[in-house]
């Protein structure tokens, strides 16, 4: 399965496509690995381009993955669906692992700055709205996705809109009323 | 009638409400069963923070995957200046002990190379360079030279041999003449920069420093605006550049004013070093509080205890002073060049 990704999720978004729920949960491993790769490399060969957008990443592993010339428009929405779950996916497990202490920075002479609290904050705000996000996917699974589509994934209203099968307007109330309520949410949480 | 309201109720009254000028909604909202109308107004009330999701992920995946937490090593360039090691790392990048061609210590702060995709940071980046490089004093740290480089942006700072107001709290007691010399000092250069037009916005121990052979120094004008310069991002209170700054920024300086989202002015960074000097001095912060609504509160509306009732030998005048300054009217405060003046003379 591993020899050759690029067929397995050209046929597993064909399967999903027609209905199989099974086939994504095939094809995350394989997006997120891919994902993963993209990213590594992007930031570490050049670290100041764009490459990070995590759109391009996902375009990336898109064209690396699927069959793009000949896969059905469809399919390419359904990846990017796919694409934004392994993004949130990579994302959190990179914030857990920090916070879990596995970057220690090991400073001897720490004096200008207080490092504690900034140091864990945005993995902590990660894994807040992380957190935040399932308990809204319980209220209203299409808002928390519309939210990973335009957030973990970078996709415009107009690409989620697609992606989603739903009209622009939709899309849009959804990502405020989402916002606000993630907001209300975490703050309710974070002291 | 007591049943929750219902989630699509609550998704068309919030709707409706957006639909209507800010004015309008109490109308639309007062006809509501009270636990919908609750709800809806606490949404609306998320909104106009919605700071939320505002920076791309982006910057967060970088740093995420970033396998280094400092990205210079040691003996790295960067302009004239040599890496020595890394000293912290923030919200917005990292501090750098780094020496001149002098062999003279210098404070490198560096912004992110990630961040240098967010206008938004290089802007406050660029503005505290400018800020800090606009006022000379002896109790504010100066700034040598800012500019890029090929992996980002840097400011160089005279290096501060210290600790932070934060730490040295941390460590134990403050003695009470000690607290009093280095607030005077703190209001003499907030004074300075309130001379020069210049609000520093952010005070808090973790922005003040004290040097071993004992001079005060005051750090991180990443907030600092001209006082005539001020937009509606002024009661933004995020400093760090992470995905919401509302939501992380600490409230525990802030004034009553900020917190209501008004304009900063003088006499708000006069109440955020107040609360630094009576945490100093009383040994415990006045807004302390369990959760953020609890801060918020006491900020808000909660008496200030007397430092007297926490602690002998403060001056009476002093306790009177820390106190004004203290005051939730802006009006109430003393300026930072009376504090300065008292200070000195008590």
């Amino acid at each position: 399965m591993a020899e050759n990704p690029q067929g397995e999720v050209t046929r597993l978004l064909a399967e999903w496509g027609s209905g199989d729920q099974n086939a994504l949960n095939k094809m995350m491993p394989l997006v997120y690995a891919e994902l993963h790769r993209i990213a590594r490399r992007a930031w570490s060969h050049s670290p100041h381009n764009n490459t990070l957008q995590p759109t391009a990443l996902i375009n990336e592993a898109y064209l690396k993955l699927a069959n793009a010339q000949t896969a059905p428009f469809q399919d390419r929405c359904h990846f990017f669906a796919v694409a934004a779950k392994a993004m949130r996916q990579i994302m959190v497990n990179h914030a857990k692992s920090r916070l879990a202490g596995k970057r220690g920075f090991g400073l001897a002479n720490i004096s200008l700055d207080d490092v504690n609290p900034v140091i864990h904050q945005e993995a902590a705000e990660i894994v807040a709205l992380h957190e935040a996000l399932e308990a809204l996917h319980a209220v209203d699974p299409r808002k928390s996705q519309v939210v990973e589509m335009r957030y973990f994934g970078g996709l415009s209203v107009d690409e989620t809109a697609e992606a989603m099968g739903v009209s622009v307007a939709t899309v849009n109330r959804d990502w405020r009323l989402a916002r606000s309520w993630l907001i209300r949410e975490m703050n309710c949480e974070s002291p | 009638m007591n049943r929750p309201p219902r989630w699509d109720e609550i998704e068309r009254l919030y709707h409706q409400a957006l639909e209507l000028p800010v004015g309008q909604r109490d109308i639309l909202l007062a006809r509501a069963h009270p636990t919908l109308r609750e709800q809806v107004e606490s949404l609306l009330a998320a909104d106009c923070k919605a700071e939320l999701l505002a920076v791309p992920p982006t910057h967060i995946v970088a740093d995420l995957l970033d396998a280094e937490g400092g990205g210079l090593t040691p003996g790295q360039r960067v302009a004239d200046y040599a890496i020595e090691s890394l000293v912290s790392v923030g919200g917005m990048g990292e501090v750098y002990l780094a020496r001149d061609q002098e062999g003279r210590p210098v404070a490198l702060k560096i912004l992110r190379r990630h961040l240098t995709m967010s206008a938004q940071a290089v802007n406050r980046f660029e503005t505290e360079a400018r800020a800090a490089s606009a006022l000379c004093h002896p109790n504010i740290v100066a700034v040598y030279q800012s500019g890029e480089f090929p992996a980002g942006l840097f400011i160089a700072m005279e290096w501060v041999d210290g600790s932070t107001f934060r730490a040295i709290m941390t460590a134990g007691q403050v003695e009470i003449t000690d607290a009093m010399n280095w607030g005077g000092q703190a209001a003499r250069a907030v004074a300075a920069a309130h001379e020069a037009g210049i609000l520093h916005r952010d005070m808090k121990p973790e922005n003040i420093m004290l040097r071993k052979d004992g001079v005060v120094k005051i750090l991180d004008f990443g907030l600092a605006r001209d006082g005539g310069a001020r937009g509606p991002e002024a009661s933004s209170m995020g400093g760090s550049g992470t995905i919401s700054g509302t939501l992380s920024g600490t409230l525990l300086y802030m004034s009553p004013e900020i917190l209501r989202g008004e304009s900063a002015t003088t006499a708000s960074d006069v109440f955020s070093l107040g609360t630094i000097v009576y945490e100093l001095v009383a040994r415990q912060h006045p807004f302390a509080g369990e959760t953020r609504l609890d801060v918020f509160e006491a900020i808000e509306c909660r008496p200030v205890a007397p430092i007297a009732s926490l602690r002998n030998g403060v001056p009476q005048e002093v306790d009177r002073l820390i106190l004004a300054m203290l005051d939730r009217r802006p009006e109430g405060r003393p300026s930072a060049a009376e504090v300065w003046e008292l200070l000195r003379r008590s």
